[in-house]
């Protein structure tokens, strides 16, 4: 409750609409003239005697207001608490009961929906006489479908917790069960539409008044300006106080709803955080000869959370030469991922890298943690996709949902090659769906067209459009089934001999590194805890977690024996880290495990661990 | 194929809509006070007229038959006479069309136009102080009473400094044809649209802003970023493609707001469309062309959302599985 107050929009809003309601409640002992006695002399403009002065019969402009708030209040209030009832009660019926009740009811709310409450209010208004009470009753008939709408879907997915199905199996009553356990859980939003609803009828009743519909005896904001119209040259102010005053209520109704409406809605929320970026640094390009495809030295990268900075990439450094292959392996939320995004420099709005330096066939990338510019262009900007490439986890994500493949394809060809033209572009796709084996008829499909394998190829041929040199596979396999996951690691790893690229897998699984990386590094809690040559990591892997990531692969070949699976939550890595990381969960901690950071220590040739005893277990 | 049936299914919704609607009105009849005859002849309708609606309407038969022959009657497009002119209150109605369509066309256009392309350029910096105040003068926005925001332009435009016209459509000795007519009809324009599009400039401004960057979110744009689209592509040709689909499905449900502010509007500007028909319908109790316009407004409240919907559907391949 402090933290929705705390939001500024919802303060304020609460605060006018505390004052609204004050002034109503008290309008009859305040010291006020009477809103309908025509004392005064007409037309006066504000002053001392009439602080917002007087109207056409001398009637006391600021009276009228303060009268006028009571009645949009109990408009606002009543038509809304009559629309929300009706909606609650039809809306969680047709959730809860489903089927052919629902079927009917959801079709009943769209109906209802579609009618313009102005106009029926007319209707009704001049069918039945202008009487406040028909204003209120006729603006809930045509607002309700909007609850009964959202208590619908809240009864949809709360009639599924696992609370509501005990009360049920413990034999309680469907109306009990709604009653008790389902509508109280679900009223959140309706009540932020309610405020909404309010703004509305308090406007609708206006708005009536304005055409000279409104309740004759009461005193209204709507009438008064109805009346003000008339008089417009001659007292402007007649018409302007009673529409500010609709516009600072109705306005802080809208300003609540939709405060509520974000603090109820952490997603609305997440959408805002933005970690603080480097400035890109300026640097002359000198051509280095022989050198590794990607050096990466201890790289760091921050996502920004409400309560914490997650240090997801907390230098890492490793090199790859042209043509060979690394797999990065560890459990998801060590950082992987974050890596190969900090690679390609492209990622969320909340995350920011802190450091490190990149380079690329020699050509610097990043410097210190900041993107390296090269005659006023962003470095990484001139190998992307032409050089470096990636192939993201879920292409049916990955992939433009709106626009089919082929299209996709021709506009990533064509700006990397704006001079080849349509024709060829489509000439290259069709080879390339040859070479990855989709069939060429379904180039025209679109994302969801397509089989999760075909996406995943799609994907594929995506990333080799351009004959890059690297290609980053941020886990190409995970969404697949075990025999297509086979079938495309098996063509990743054709197709990187043949085209003789570079690969950085990036998985959770060691048994796929096992089949197509020279060379494999550990990630936990953001750090490499071992790097090394795949066959050496299978002999005689030297972290305790690397042992244990081994330890949980099934082996069809060899003696049996019981997969161990590894206990305990992953590490986070955020604020002070005292000694390992991995402590925690590890089966040879000690007390030096827990008080000091371990040493990287070279245990042969290619292969570090970072390990205390990685001697020892060497 | 598959789309042509969701196109079929979703033009056979209308029907129910029409049916309630002609119902809802049938009923308001039966249940309001005094003498039902009276209240689609006129109260001061000639004896003769008189029978003549008791007759067509069947008022001394069943319920039923009732519902059924007036169901008949508005099916078939006759909404009565207006008291007023004696003319056909659907003859009325459409004679007046033109001048709502070009208020309504001209404003909801702007508002698209102008609220999206705030709404995108906020979009990039969600969270940031821009954000928050073009978030609040949106919401504030649509918090103006439309009609008082019309007079606050007569106010200032045309009293304190005389610069537009606030009265009808045309001059009264402005030219009749030519490029000069225009320009008039344009002048009289300018304050009546400023109004009605602070209904709905505020909601695209929002819609858009959530929409985009909603959609800068997804995945797909890492991997357009990734290609190396530069990023005035990723927003306009990629984003916006993809966040533009909502705005779409809302400029249906928008129309009826935009319908109200339209009549309210009107009434402000004497400007001689529907809303301005409705107003003198309702100072001279001429109910039927109340019921008519009752009518004609929610059906084409309907085939607004039924036309945002097929547009939808052609824009998006998702749709119809």
């Amino acid at each position: 409750m402090r933290q929705v107050l705390r939001r500024p929009a919802i303060a304020l809003s609460a605060c006018v609409l505390a004052f609204a309601l004050a002034v109503a409640l008290a309008a009859p002992w305040l010291p006020l003239p009477d809103p309908t006695a025509m004392a005064a002399s007409p037309y006066e403009p504000p002053g001392a005697q009439h602080l917002l002065g007087t109207d056409n019969f001398g009637r006391d402009i600021l009276s009228r207001l303060v009268w006028g708030t009571r009645l949009a209040l109990m408009v606002a209030i009543v038509s809304s608490l009559i629309s929300s009832l009706l909606g609650i009660v039809l809306g969680s019926l047709s959730g809860y009961f489903g089927g052919w009740v629902d079927g009917i009811a959801s079709r009943t709310f769209d109906v209802f929906l579609l009618i313009p409450t102005f106009f029926l209010v007319l209707l009704i208004v001049a069918l039945f006489g202008s009487g406040i009470q028909y204003t209120m009753l006729a603006i809930a008939l045509t607002t309700w479908p909007r609850s009964a709408r959202i208590m619908r879907s809240q009864v949809l997915t709360l009639k599924s917790r696992v609370y509501v199905q005990a009360a049920l199996s413990a034999g309680a009553s469907h109306s009990r069960v709604l009653a008790r356990h389902i509508v109280p859980n679900g009223l959140a939003p309706i009540v932020t539409d309610g405020t909404i609803l309010m703004g509305l009828a308090i406007l609708t009743e206006a708005g009536l008044s304005f055409l000279g519909l409104g309740d004759q005896n009461a005193t209204s904001w709507g009438r008064m300006i109805f009346e003000g119209q008339r008089h417009l040259r001659l007292a402007p102010w007649m018409s302007i106080f009673p529409g500010l005053a609709l516009l600072i209520l109705v306005a802080a109704l809208n300003l609540l709803g939709d405060g509520l409406n974000q603090a109820l809605n952490p997603q609305l929320q997440r959408q805002s955080l933005r970690a603080k970026r480097h400035e890109p640094v300026d640097r002359v390009h000198a051509p280095q000869a022989a050198v590794p495809i990607l050096d990466v030295r201890d790289l760091r990268m921050e996502y920004r959370l409400e309560a914490a900075t997650i240090r997801a990439v907390d230098g890492v450094s490793f090199s790859l030469s042209a043509g060979g292959s690394l797999g990065i392996v560890g459990e998801s939320g060590c950082g992987k991922s974050s890596m190969g995004a900090a690679l390609l420099q492209v990622m969320a709005p909340n995350a920011a890298i802190t450091g490190g330096d990149v380079a690329f066939a020699g050509r610097p990338m990043l410097a210190d943690g900041r993107p390296v510019r090269i005659d006023g262009v962003e470095a990484i900007r001139a190998i992307r996709w032409t050089r470096l490439s990636t192939i993201f986890q879920s292409a049916i994500n990955a992939l433009n949902p709106v626009m089919n493949v082929q299209q996709q394809l021709i506009e990533a060809y064509l700006l990397h090659r704006p001079e080849a033209g349509r024709a060829a572009a489509l000439a290259r796709i069709g080879d390339l769906f040859d070479v990855i084996g989709i069939p060429r008829r379904r180039m025209a499909s679109y994302p969801h067209e397509l089989s999760g394998g075909m996406r995943q190829r799609v994907m594929i041929a995506l990333s080799l459009l351009h004959e890059p040199e690297l290609v980053i596979a941020d886990e190409p396999t995970t969404a697949l089934d075990v025999l297509i996951q086979d079938q495309i690691l098996g063509e990743i790893d054709a197709l990187r001999r043949r085209l003789g690229l570079a690969l950085i897998l990036i998985t959770h699984d060691m048994g796929i590194v096992a089949e197509s990386c020279e060379r494999v590094a550990v990630m936990y809690a953001g750090e490499i805890v071992e790097l090394a040559p795949t066959e050496r990591i299978f002999e005689r892997p030297g972290h305790p977690y690397t042992q244990a990531l081994i330890a949980s692969l099934p082996t069809v070949s060899g003696p049996r024996r019981v997969l161990s699976a590894l206990p305990g939550e992953p590490f986070v890595p955020a604020g002070d880290i005292v000694g390992c990381r991995f402590a925690p969960r590890c089966r040879m901690a000690a007390d030096i495990c827990r008080s000091t950071v371990p040493p990287r220590v070279k245990t042969g040739e290619g292969h570090e661990v970072l390990c205390h005893f990685a001697e020892a277990a060497r | 194929m598959r789309l042509r049936r969701y196109v079929l299914l979703r033009v056979l919704q209308f029907v129910p809509v029409t049916f309630v609607v002609i119902v809802l009105n049938f009923l308001l009849i039966h249940l309001a006070p005094g003498d039902i005859s009276l209240l689609l002849a006129g109260e001061n309708a000639d004896p003769a007229y008189l029978a003549l609606v008791r007759e067509k309407f069947g008022l001394d038969k069943p319920f039923l038959e009732q519902l059924w022959r007036y169901l008949i009657q508005i099916g078939s497009g006759d909404l009565g006479l207006s008291f007023r002119s004696r003319q056909p209150v659907l003859d009325e109605i459409l004679e007046k069309v033109p001048a709502t369509l070009l208020l309504v066309g001209t404003s909801l256009t702007l508002s698209v136009a102008i609220g999206t392309w705030i709404g995108t350029w906020i979009a990039r910096r969600p969270g940031s102080t821009l954000d928050s105040a073009v978030s609040f003068a949106a919401v504030a926005l649509f918090s103006v009473p439309v009609f008082w925001f019309g007079l606050m332009l007569i106010l200032l435009f045309t009293v304190e400094i005389p610069i537009l016209p606030a009265m009808g459509m045309t001059s009264l000795d402005g030219p009749r044809s030519g490029p000069g007519y225009i320009l008039d009809i344009a002048r009289h324009m300018v304050l009546p649209v400023a109004a009605l599009m602070t209904v709905s400039v505020g909601q695209y401004v929002r819609l858009a802003r959530t929409s985009v960057a909603d959609v800068l979110g997804e995945h797909f744009i890492t991997t357009v970023r990734a290609i190396g689209f530069p990023e005035r592509t990723v927003l306009h040709h990629y984003a916006l493609r993809n966040a533009l689909l909502p705005v779409v499905t809302v400029l249906g449900l928008q129309l009826g707001l935009v319908l109200t502010g339209a009549v309210l509007t009107e009434t402000v500007f004497s400007w001689p469309g529907l809303g301005r028909m409705i107003y003198e319908a309702i100072l001279a109790r001429d109910t039927p062309v109340i019921m008519g316009a009752f009518i004609v407004m929610s059906l084409t409240v309907a085939l607004a959302s039924l036309i945002t919907d097929l547009v939808y559907a052609a824009l998006d391949p998702r749709v119809a599985l």
